[in-house]
């Protein structure tokens, strides 16, 4: 259970969010139909305070009111199933997670790959790889348990930065404003800043000047410094030379606001910086490297994650493995050594496992040969070897 | 189990409490509308401009009045769930670890040179698993232009391999015949395997096609001196062909387990031709990982508490060991048992006369001039007596 509880956080937390989501926008949706009834009432009750009142008026206003009162049923009835989709999510990613508690040991490799899958459509969602991220979520079944619906809004958006648009992503920006406050974030003004950029570009420097006007006058103190520098463009061409401002124009500040964005939404659904892939991927890493799988070529072993030759590049900042005690097996077989396989030495201070030994000297006619030295001795000679 | 079974408890909380009010609120919202609508109704029946009389009037400001406060109490009880909503997101918070700031470094797959690696590791990953499409896809968006030439290998092993799931010897035949010696190098009887199933398979059909069976034996002439016991089997098999072989004592040779052997064997000895590992190593590292995390997860609190900062940072070792099981052993680790500290070229382990092995710095602290006793039987030796060993 401590792996899920380690790794899991995110699997649940994404979708809390949404459900968080869920429930302020049925909050809004019920209000105002409630208001709507409430507005109907009020109407009734000016209606009837007159002196005169005919019946016909009052009916006309209470069929007002019923009106709104069905519109208020059915939109709290879409606001809740709503909420309670959202919390049938939860439901069944828990669900999931639990049976990782009572697995067959027949089953368990299964949901091990289920796990590193999911982890790889995290990975690739993040990394922008939608496509792959879509497709192993289909061929695996992951739909439910990944994160995939968030990042196609996000996916949305960055691929309009990319087309030079930011309707989209101050949209999103807006509808996620009381957060992106709380986070300090300054992507919309950088959205802001970037219009106005593009205004100078395209020479229409009137327009660049009340677009100033209209969205720099609010912003927070920490910023004019960004403010001044922008507006330092309004004086030069926009062929510029002079490097603060040449900066300012370049296109590649697109792509960093696609980056921010991704960070920024990131945060707001509370995804750490780096995915669980990488963390447990780190993780595992350590734990099986040894100095060993540095050393020179024959030393290294085609089965050991660390020897191969991407994962070893990978490994190499990471630290080893803590080892305290001896953790040994036999070069030829490479099953362990222990006290149904005792290791045993040849005269020339090489071990190897008793049972290898034994198969290797039925099979050579009683003849040894380590593999390591090619030098022939008999099983005789191979001497106990006691390590506590 | 406890952090799921707390998550889904405040789940089912809040999921029960939104039915409740689903079905309140429609309640009241029906009750409501159908008390407007029969007053309505009986309005309906006096014509339409007639004058409200006062207790008309009354009752009407009663009944609306109700309306507004039923409606005004619907939202302020959907306000009230919001307590139970965000002990969803608080359970999920206090049973759940988000924090791995100290037990990993930071940026060390940062970087698009180390992206680029990964992609890769994960590409060749799907390549062995045989999710073609899925390497293929991420080939694409990762621009990793891997080749025809490098994907080659994996599409034959899977080919190969699916062969041998739908019993069709032939491509895997191909294939050991190709690499025969490569595959006696690494001692691998696979060929000899594969015919042996064929040989199975033609026997099995009965003596329609004995004829058939007798001429494949020839087949086996190649491997009479390493399978000499196997084949006398196999020989003996063709003695019950008319009687049926499921009925004679070897009947066992049938046996579909066979089959999954030899895709067992064959993805073993395929991978060790290539010089690769039989388990794709991105798997196993994460399911060490996985391993991994919660022990380094625990450390870091309890060196949080006493507070000692940075769990990797201070050495290049982890801060504790990890037992991942025999399975995930490839190297031999020698750690001292008197100095508990990994040999190392500088410090390789010594055997002393008795057996007992001890590190080179162990064994020159323990000596006494020019005697040592072993710290693990009463034998007292000479130093020199020791004898480097090589695990």
């Amino acid at each position: 259970m401590a792996d899920v509880k380690s790794l899991e956080h995110t699997t649940l937390k994404v979708p809390y969010e949404l459900l968080n989501k869920k429930f302020r926008s049925a909050q809004k949706n019920i209000d105002r139909e409630v208001s709507k009834v409430q507005g109907a009432g009020n109407d009734l009750e000016t209606c009837l305070q007159q002196n005169t009142v005919t019946v016909g008026e009052v009916t006309k206003a209470l069929d007002s009111v019923v009106e709104k009162l069905t519109f208020l049923k059915r939109k709290a009835d879409e606001s809740i199933n709503d909420e309670l989709d959202a919390a049938r999510m939860i439901k069944r990613r828990v669900e999931h997670l639990k049976e990782s508690e009572c697995l067959h040991p027949d089953t368990k490799p299964l949901w091990q790959k289920k796990r590193l899958d999911r982890m790889l459509v995290e990975f690739f969602l993040r990394a922008g790889y939608y496509n792959s991220a879509l497709k192993l979520a289909e061929h695996s079944e992951l739909e439910d348990l990944t994160n995939i619906d968030l990042f196609f809004t996000s996916k949305e958006v960055e691929e309009s930065l990319l087309r030079h648009e930011t309707a989209p992503c101050l949209n999103w920006c807006y509808e996620n404003k009381s957060k992106l406050r709380k986070l300090k974030s300054n992507l919309e003004f950088n959205l802001r800043t970037q219009e106005f950029i593009e205004l100078i570009r395209n020479n229409k420097r009137l327009e660049a000047v009340r677009h100033a006007r209209k969205y720099f006058t609010s912003i927070e103190s920490d910023q004019m410094p960004d403010v001044q520098k922008v507006m330092g463009l309004l004086a030069f061409s926009s062929n510029t030379q002079l490097k603060p401002y040449k900066n300012l124009l370049d296109m590649c500040r697109w792509t960093d606001l696609v980056h921010q964005f991704r960070q920024e939404n990131f945060k707001l659904h509370q995804l750490n910086t780096s995915s669980m892939f990488t963390v447990t991927l780190q993780a595992g890493l350590s734990a099986l490297k040894t100095p060993l799988c540095y050393k020179t070529d024959g030393d290294r072993n085609p089965n050991c994650p660390v020897c191969s030759r991407h994962l070893n590049e990978l490994g190499k900042p990471l630290p080893y493995a803590h080892c305290a005690n001896s953790k040994l097996i036999c070069p030829i077989s490479g099953l362990p050594l222990n006290e149904h396989n005792p290791p045993m030495v040849l005269p020339n201070g090489h071990v190897y496992g008793f049972n290898s030994l034994a198969n290797m000297s039925t099979s050579n006619d009683g003849k040894l040969v380590c593999p390591r030295t090619k030098e022939i001795y008999g099983l005789e000679e191979a001497e106990k070897v006691y390590v506590m | 189990m406890d952090a799921c079974l707390a998550v889904e408890r405040e789940v089912d909380k809040v999921s029960s409490k939104f039915v409740s009010l689903r079905d309140h609120t429609e309640n009241t919202v029906d009750e409501l509308s159908s008390s407007i609508e029969s007053i309505r109704n009986e309005l309906n029946e006096v014509p339409g401009d007639r004058e409200l009389t006062p207790a008309q009037s009354l009752i009407l400001s009663q009944s609306i009045r109700r309306v507004k406060d039923a409606v005004s109490r619907m939202s302020t009880e959907h306000k009230d769930l919001h307590g139970s909503v965000s002990k969803v997101g608080k359970a999920v918070d206090r049973n759940f670890v988000t924090d791995f700031s100290s037990v990993i470094i930071d940026n060390a797959f940062e970087g698009d040179w180390k992206q680029r690696i990964l992609d890769e590791v994960i590409c060749e990953h799907f390549l062995r698993q045989g999710m073609l499409d899925i390497a293929e896809a991420l080939n694409e968006e990762a621009m990793l232009n891997i080749d025809g030439t490098s994907k080659e290998p994996f599409l034959e092993l899977h080919r190969i391999l699916n062969g041998l799931k739908q019993k069709n010897l032939e491509p895997a035949l191909r294939w050991a015949e190709q690499n025969r010696n490569g595959l006696i190098e690494i001692n691998s009887s696979i060929e000899f395997k594969l015919h042996r199933l064929q040989f199975i398979d033609l026997i099995r059909q009965g003596p329609e096609r004995q004829l058939e069976a007798l001429m494949y034996t020839r087949n086996f002439a190649p491997f009479a001196t390493h399978h000499a016991k196997e084949l006398q089997v196999l020989m003996g098999s063709l003695l019950y062909l008319r009687q049926g072989i499921h009925i004679s004592p070897y009947a066992y040779l049938l046996d579909p387990i066979y089959w999954d052997e030899i895709c067992d064997v064959f993805t073993r000895d395929a991978c060790a031709l290539m010089g690769m590992s039989v388990e794709s190593p991105l798997s196993i590292s994460i399911r060490a990982g996985c391993v991994a995390l919660p022990p380094l997860l625990k450390i870091k609190q309890v060196m949080q508490q006493r507070q000692v900062s940075g769990v990797w940072s201070s050495k290049d070792e982890l801060p504790v060991e990890i037992d991942l099981g025999e399975e995930y052993r490839y190297h031999s680790i020698f750690a001292c048992p008197i100095l508990r500290q990994q040999s190392n070229d500088i410090n390789p382990p010594m055997r002393l006369i008795c057996g007992h092995v001890i590190s080179k710095d162990a064994l020159n602290k323990l000596s006494n001039g020019t005697k040592v006793k072993c710290p693990y039987c009463p034998m007292e030796q000479v130093p020199v007596e020791a004898k480097m060993i090589y695990f």
